[in-house]
């Protein structure tokens, strides 16, 4: 059996995938030219390399067309539905470090934490006549976390897919849920994560599909352990 | 196409809806998606089914009738009181069962005499549910979502806690982790590094300085344009937080809340035990209370057993537009609930009607009662049919 592995397609998060997979003792070459979307490792026929963007990764280890991918947590945890049933998270990789945060305007002054935010959330509607709105590309974890580990329900979500930091001050929403790895772009625009407003500490990993085949194949195993070796 | 799954009983569960004085109305399976996130919250989501019209509007199956029912009263601008009642598909996704299924039910709208409707709902809901399962023990457990309002109001808690009591109120686990923290002295609000900078300025003891900082903070940032919280709401707010975090639950408060959240008896005994509650505790809830005594007058009236109905005074449901009764109707034998009710006067204005309309209803899961009819009696009843 070949074992595919999805690996990013451009950028910082390849060369650093690469650079890991590298150590691990597989080195990544191009099938073609260097923009091909497929990929090998030298010397090895049983293991193929497809090129993907992130977030398809993280579908495709869901659906089971890959066996192992190097995606955010972030983005798997966000694309599956019971996401630890559906994969493995093997290793942390140490790179693309994000941090899934609740921010709020900082003028909030009376807001620091999720239990200000759900009294916020509780008036909301009979002050302003609609909900708390967030804006988030974030639904499934703010769900979780504002449902399931702040009991947090009157809220609605405003799908943002970009530049979710400007949504407060364009007034489109009232508060986000995004990425951030240094917060120096919340601060830009005037926002403060909640002190308990961590919703995930991502970072890339490696992820395997949990397919039946994998318990009798070698190599499977091999991969896990060479690339947390190489850590 | 023929309905093949309407469950054999729906012809005279709709002779008795008649028979009851209600108007029959059916509304669209595809509704607009909003109303029911709005009210329910985003949690909905994930147990609806959704779609987009093609000019992007969301749009969803309809799972559940009331908001539906509701709906349509408001644009039909027609008058008040009115009793609707429903019978049709719902859909929800949903760990055990289908996702599509039977629901029934009555919304008793804009009656005046609130005792009297409250009673009607719970009469009706028990009567037609009597005409599926004759024979069968029907167990109502009954809530009020006011008098425990009234306990949390008269207990002299600050707004800020009331508040969060009362947002609380009918998720048992949330209430009870609620008043842990309430009662720790570890529990204090956290309190931003602007904030404490502010209270060594003193702006913090001073409202209107304190709002006028914040003001002056959103025009400098241009946040204020957009701002949705305004600077008087901030202030006031924090004011509150700070009393939240300079005061403790004391013991003797918290004993009154835990002993009223654990009453539980029949209903036919609870206006006396909650007179002498309240005046063991030293409550001053006279109004909730004689709502409460004119309810179970009116149930009493109705011809309702009311030594069989269970009250239960932490029974309520997390959702903010309801506003009193809560009740829901199982077997003897199985826990399922066949009906559930209860009175949302805050529902209709939410939604969008001009005037203040009360309102109470109740609505019937028609797969759990077909599966109620087809399991053996309770075992007392068989017993006794034996013999």
């Amino acid at each position: 059996m070949t074992v595919t592995i999805a690996l990013p397609s451009k950028g910082r998060m390849k060369e650093d995938a690469s650079e890991i997979f590298r150590r691990a003792g597989y080195t990544i070459a191009s099938v073609g030219n260097d923009r091909s979307y497929r990929g090998r490792v030298e010397g090895r026929d049983d293991i193929e390399i497809a090129f993907l963007s992130a977030s398809e990764i993280s579908r495709e280890i869901g659906n089971g067309t890959v066996d192992f991918g190097v995606t955010g947590e972030d983005l798997v945890r966000e694309g599956l539905a019971q996401a630890d049933e559906r994969v493995e998270f093997c290793a942390r990789l140490g790179f693309g470090h994000a941090d899934v945060v609740v921010a709020v305007p900082e003028i909030w002054l009376d807001v620091e934490t999720m239990a200000d935010l759900g009294d916020v959330a509780a008036d909301f509607r009979a002050r302003h006549g609609r909900r708390l709105t967030i804006a988030t590309k974030y639904w499934r974890l703010t769900q979780q976390f504002f449902s399931g580990n702040h009991g947090i329900q009157l809220y609605r979500i405003v799908e943002s897919l970009g530049a979710t930091e400007g949504a407060p001050a364009s007034g489109s929403a009232d508060i986000i849920v995004d990425i951030t790895s240094t917060g120096s772009t919340l601060r830009a625009n005037n926002l403060k994560i909640l002190s308990d407003g961590v919703i995930l500490g991502s970072e890339a990993c490696l992820v395997r599909a949990r397919k039946a085949g994998h318990d009798a194949d070698p190599v499977v195993g091999e991969i896990i352990a060479a690339v947390r070796g190489a850590l | 196409m023929p309905l093949i799954n309407l469950p054999a009983f729906a012809p005279d569960l709709l002779a008795d809806f008649a028979s009851l004085g209600t108007e029959r109305v059916d509304t669209p399976v595809i509704q607009p998606a909003e109303p029911f996130l709005d009210m329910a919250g985003e949690d909905l989501r994930r147990r609806i089914f959704m779609t987009e019209s093609e000019t992007g509007e969301s749009l969803c199956l309809r799972p559940e009738f009331t908001i539906p029912v509701c709906l349509r009263h408001i644009e039909s601008a027609t008058g008040t009181p009115r009793r609707y009642a429903y019978l049709g598909e719902v859909f929800r996704q949903r760990r055990e069962g289908g996702s599509e299924f039977y629901q029934a039910g009555i919304e008793d709208l804009g009656e005046g005499d609130v005792a009297g409707a409250d009673a009607r709902a719970v009469h009706d809901a028990l009567k037609v549910l009597a005409n599926r399962l004759p024979g069968r023990t029907l167990k109502v457990v009954l809530g009020d979502q006011s008098v425990f309002e009234a306990v949390v109001a008269a207990c002299g808690l600050p707004a800020g806690w009331q508040k969060r009591l009362i947002h609380a109120f009918g998720n048992q686990h949330r209430l009870r982790g609620l008043l842990a923290e309430l009662s720790e002295p570890a529990a204090k609000g956290v309190f931003g590094a602007e904030v404490e900078r502010l209270a060594i300025l003193g702006i913090l003891d001073d409202e209107a300085r304190l709002e006028s900082h914040i003001d002056g903070t959103m025009q400098a940032t241009g946040y204020s344009t957009n701002a949705s919280r305004s600077p008087a709401e901030i202030a006031r707010r924090l004011r509150e937080k700070m009393e939240l975090a300079s005061t403790r639950l004391d013991a003797r408060t918290l004993a009154t809340l835990r002993a009223f959240l654990s009453i539980e008896l029949a209903l036919a005994d609870a206006p006396a035990a909650l007179h002498d509650f309240a005046r063991s505790h030293g409550l001053a809830i006279d109004d909730a209370l004689s709502r409460f005594d004119a309810r179970t007058r009116a149930l009493a009236a109705a011809g309702v057993d009311t030594a069989a109905i269970t009250y239960r005074s932490a029974f309520g449901r997390p959702l903010d537009y309801y506003t009193g009764l809560v009740f829901e109707i199982a077997t003897g034998d199985d826990p399922a609930v066949l009906a559930g009710g209860g009175r949302f006067d805050r529902l209709m204005t939410l939604l969008g009607a001009k005037t203040r309309i009360p309102a109470v209803g109740f609505s019937l899961w028609l797969d759990r009662i077909e599966q109620a009819i087809a399991r053996p009696a309770d075992q007392a009843t068989t017993q006794g049919a034996r013999a």
